[in-house]
């Protein structure tokens, strides 16, 4: 059986992973909230999105976590009209990408916030294992 | 009354938190999991006292439970406090709540281990 104390700094590190994976997800829409298409008409970049999935630890009764998967949100692009683009249309309306950037930001804190506890829990952890190595010191 | 040993004790203890430390750290890395359901172990109280569940035998051909292990920690669903629209019942600040509480039962268990073991070395010296 899995020393609990290292299941929990193996579980917080699947969790710091994961929120990390999200903020990468982010920064991705963020750079990309202006991107459009190259052609005339075409698809700008999709929002993505990202989902996390719970896995069970052997040996430890307690789950880590995995990115389960990185999805494109089917939310409709906005339309702008701007004749100027190389990706306007025949009618001077350009697709623009359907990131908002507060949804964003949100999820940006969100991601930092759940990084910041994970970090915490693996700080304690291992001074807990410290604790127990120090009864040896001076016993 | 019947005996308690102190060393036997404190080692169930420092089990107990770390098996609860193993689970916090379950729900904080699950805090965005859609539909994970957050879990904590009994409380310790509920290895010492009493009988611990006994499965029922018929037949003395049944497995008994060993004796090794009176109670095993169970492990029980946290209370529900607000469930997110995912289905999620993680409560960082409550999460971080239970980290202290270890954090601080761990270091009195860890002191009071090297008080006994002080104790016994006095015998010797």
């Amino acid at each position: 059986m899995l020393d609990p104390l290292q299941a929990s700094l193996r579980i917080a590190g699947s969790g710091m992973e994961a929120q990390s994976t999200r903020l990468r997800v982010v920064s991705e829409n963020i750079a990309n909230a202006q991107s459009t298409g190259g052609a005339p008409g075409a698809d700008p970049y999709a929002r993505k999105t990202v989902t996390f999935d719970s896995e069970f630890a052997r040996g430890a009764g307690a789950s880590l976590v995995h990115v389960k998967r990185i999805g494109v949100d089917p939310s409709p692009f906005r339309m702008e009209s701007d004749p100027g683009s190389p990706a306007a249309d025949a009618s001077g309306i350009v697709k623009m990408p359907n990131v908002d950037m507060l949804v964003e930001l949100a999820d940006m804190r969100e991601a930092n916030r759940a990084y910041e506890a994970n970090l915490q829990v693996a700080k304690q952890s291992g001074e807990m294992m410290g604790m127990t190595i120090n009864l040896l010191k001076d016993g | 009354m019947s005996e308690v040993y102190i060393e036997r004790l404190a080692a169930q203890n420092a089990q107990w938190l770390t098996q609860r430390q193993a689970l916090i750290a379950g729900n904080v890395a699950n805090a965005s999991t859609p539909g994970y359901r957050a879990r904590d172990m009994a409380p310790f109280a509920s290895l010492l006292g009493g009988a611990p569940i006994v499965m029922a035998t018929t037949n003395p051909l049944h497995m008994a439970p060993s004796p090794e292990e009176p109670g095993a920690a169970r492990i029980v669903e946290s209370a529900p406090g607000d469930e997110t629209l995912s289905g999620n019942t993680v409560g960082l600040e409550r999460e971080m709540t239970n980290l202290g509480d270890v954090n601080r039962a761990y270091t009195l268990n860890a002191n009071l281990k090297r008080a006994f073991h002080q104790m016994l070395l006095a015998t010797l010296k």
